[in-house]
């Protein structure tokens, strides 16, 4: 348990201290305002990429076990509990 | 059987009845006729958006009436009573109690439905489901939008003593040899979202209370003319209604985990992982409403407090999938028509809160509010998650109501048309939306990209709607004449089921 | 309870909650960038009504369903609404915020690109919510 906040927390920190230096050199003069579009946009495609890759593996993982799992392929096997009748 | 159509009952037997069979019956035939009426208004809004300039409706207040009743009426009229239609059928079978705990109140929850639809359907009003104040207390024209408010206020009761009903039979009517963590899943998803509803729903009772008197003049709550406060009526609203939408899943995830075990012949992967999905989801679902309420001028502070609430919800919901998952693995799956619906609705489970996550990242809101993203996104989770699971589990229970089978090859049909359907319209909604087209418009500007999705959603649209139009069919045509179920296992998937599916209804 | 490992479900469950983490740290992050609002930002006074806008600049111009801007500039709005709940949105520019009726909303950004871009009203407002629509217009310095 510990191990996993520890990780959640390190994985901020890691996000995060790089992204501070971008604040504390933007000023408040012209020519140096902060892009509001650009940073959110930015934000948007970092998450599209962390949701494009588990959205693959999830409904890959879906469509492997649909195919492999279906009782019309070939190495399908009847479960232990079809023996016993009770599921 | 509770509906087998070649020895019919007399109607008002299955009316005036107070057994369970025979009320879920009731909520089941009602929602479905609003599930079509809800998905009639959907066809008539994507005719009209078709393309730029008038298709079909003539004004934008027509318009606007049509998506609140559709709205309006497929949460209220559709999922809540389909839920409570299968909750009252087989609660008291899974409980191993011969009954709801309070049959009468449950029949009188059943019959306060239909009068509410009538009031919302003869009233149509115009405001958007959410009904926010100012709009709805100063410029919504009545009677159309205190007959909405009247229609609600009596759902809202409909639902309190359903919930009611269900907690008392499931923790105080259950069999004495059953233990509460050996309770059916299902059984376990109607007792917590039953839960959720008693401490969520009468918060919006206060605030329609509160719209009412507004709206009458005899109050200023929302009205900052008499001193009040629109946004408190979001935070009364969204106090509610994001939990409601996990009152709205958790029953459609409760059907999936009757499905998947079922046709997978193993039993679910891990019983105690659902409980305690459930029950967290439904603790957590109270600490995220206002990222509804993002671009209404929180501060920093708030904003963060209530991502960090719907991020928290996250994990929960993925346990579910998890579940189901692991449950595949290892079976055997006989791909009947249940499980289609169940697997392609865990599939579009997963989009839908993906894109969630991505409106609770507050500074994404800004991009997203309001936008085509968030009807694609919430409707993955509404048609998505929910009507498939539900749609689904019709099926599965189809031969235990009719005593007959559903078309096989129509049901399969309908499913691929569905789901094809489902993801030109939702998916590209959520494009749509990243393009900035606002939601609740009647009408838009010729931008080349809102043009051509607009195209692309109204085709998938239409093949739902053709889906639809085949499941009415089937359901009609296959009550009457479909081919007589084997009752003690119409998948012929072979075993027996851990409790009997089929109740003793006392007039049949 | 089930009588066999779980490990999978738990390395699972610390994936999602990493990855919950790693969304809301990095949108922490830039909703602080982007609210931090420049001390120089010339204020514009948005005036939401069904169904248009109005604007007042620092010097008291005033425009009606038309913005002038110059680019490179920063401004912040203060956002009102005389009747029902809008919501002003500059969707190129992404600037979103409602116009709540009884409150004043804000919010900053710097155009820095020329050009016409639509002002769109981004919450429901009634009859003509459709077509709450405006114009910024934004001109490149000394034009």
């Amino acid at each position: 348990m510990k191990v996993i906040i520890g990780f959640g927390l390190v994985l901020a920190l890691l996000i995060v201290l790089p992204s501070v230096q971008n604040v504390m050199a933007a000023g408040d003069t012209p020519g140096e305002y902060l892009d509001r579009k650009e940073l959110i946009w930015g934000l948007f495609y970092r998450l599209m990429i962390v949701a494009f890759t588990v959205g693959t593996v999830v409904s890959g993982m879906i469509v492997w076990l649909v195919l492999r799992f279906r009782e019309s392929n070939p190495k399908a096997k009847p479960t232990s509990y079809e023996a016993e009748g009770n599921w | 059987m509770v509906l087998e159509l070649q020895k019919p009952r007399p109607i008002w037997q299955i009316m005036f009845s107070t057994h369970h069979t025979d009320v879920g019956l009731l909520y089941l035939i009602t929602s479905l006729a609003f599930m079509f009426m809800g998905g009639a208004l959907a066809l008539l809004l994507r005719v009209e958006l078709f393309s730029p300039g008038v298709q079909l409706i003539a004004d934008s207040m027509t318009y606007n009436r049509i998506f609140t009743v559709h709205g309006t009426t497929l949460i209220f009229l559709f999922i809540l009573p389909s839920a409570s239609a299968f909750g009252n059928y087989l609660v008291p079978i899974m409980v191993r109690y011969k009954d709801m705990a309070y049959p009468k109140l449950n029949a009188v929850a059943f019959w306060m439905i239909p009068p509410a639809g009538a009031l919302i359907w003869l009233g149509f009003a115009d405001f958007t489901w959410y009904a926010y104040p100012t709009y709805s207390v100063i410029s919504a024209p009545g009677p159309a939008a205190d007959m909405w408010i009247f229609g609600l206020k009596i759902l809202g009761i409909s639902s309190i003593l359903g919930a009611i009903n269900f907690v008392v039979t499931i923790m105080k009517c259950k069999h004495p040899d059953l233990p509460l963590s050996k309770m059916p899943l299902l059984a376990w998803a109607y007792l917590t979202s039953s839960l959720i509803t008693l401490v969520a729903v009468p918060t919006f009772a206060a605030a329609l209370l509160m719209l009412l008197t507004d709206r009458l003049g005899a109050s200023g709550f929302f009205n900052p003319a008499m001193g009040g406060d629109p946004i408190a009526y979001q935070h009364l609203f969204w106090f509610t209604f994001h939990p409601e939408v996990y009152i709205l899943v958790i029953p459609a995830i409760g059907f999936m985990y009757e499905i998947f075990p079922r046709f997978s012949r193993k039993p679910i992967f891990s019983h105690s992982s659902g409980v305690f999905a459930f029950t967290l989801l439904a603790i957590v679902g109270f600490s995220s409403w206002a990222h509804h309420m993002y671009a209404s001028g929180m501060s920093f502070t708030e904003k963060t407090v209530f991502m960090v609430g719907t991020l928290a919800a996250v994990p929960a919901s993925a346990m579910h999938v998890f579940n189901f998952l692991a449950t595949m693995w290892g079976g055997r799956i006989k791909f009947a028509t249940p499980i289609m619906w169940a697997v392609g609705g865990i599939a579009l489970f997963f989009s839908a809160g993906a894109g969630g996550v991505v409106n609770a990242a507050m500074p994404l809101d800004f991009m997203s509010h309001d936008t085509y993203w968030v009807v694609g996104h919430f409707h993955l989770f509404v048609m998505g998650t929910i009507l498939f699971g539900t749609v689904g589990f019709v099926y599965y229970f189809f031969p235990y109501v009719t005593g007959r089978m559903y078309n096989e090859v129509m049901g399969k049909v309908h499913f691929i048309l569905s789901f094809v359907g489902t993801v030109l319209v939702f998916f590209t909604q959520h494009i749509l939306g990243l393009f900035g087209m606002p939601r609740r418009i009647y009408d838009y500007p010729a931008i080349p990209e809102w043009v051509q999705m607009n195209i692309i959603i109204s085709i998938g649209a239409f093949i739902i709607g053709i889906g639809m139009a085949i499941f009415l069919v089937n359901l009609i045509w296959s009550s009457a004449k479909g081919k007589p179920a084997d009752m003690d296992d119409p998948f012929e998937l072979g075993g027996k089921y851990y409790f009997p599916y089929q109740a003793k209804n006392p007039s049949h | 309870m089930s009588g066999h490992s779980n490990w999978p479900e738990w390395i699972y469950v610390a994936v999602v909650i990493a990855l919950m983490c790693y969304v809301g740290a990095e949108a922490w992050n830039v909703e602080r960038l982007i609210e931090h609002v420049p001390e120089d930002a010339k204020l514009i006074t948005v005036t939401g009504q069904q169904w248009l806008w109005t604007f007042e600049h620092e010097d008291g111009t005033k425009e009606i369903g038309e913005l002038h801007l110059e680019k490179g500039e920063a401004y912040r709005f203060e956002i009102h609404s005389k009747d029902v709940i809008h919501s002003f949105n500059i969707h190129e520019y992404t600037v979103l915020m409602d116009a709540v009726p009884g409150r004043v909303n804000h919010v900053w950004f710097s155009p820095n690109v020329a050009g016409e871009f639509d002002i769109q009203c981004r919450e429901y407002c009634g009859l003509i919510h459709y077509n709450m629509r405006g114009t910024l217009f934004v001109e490149d310095k000394g034009a």
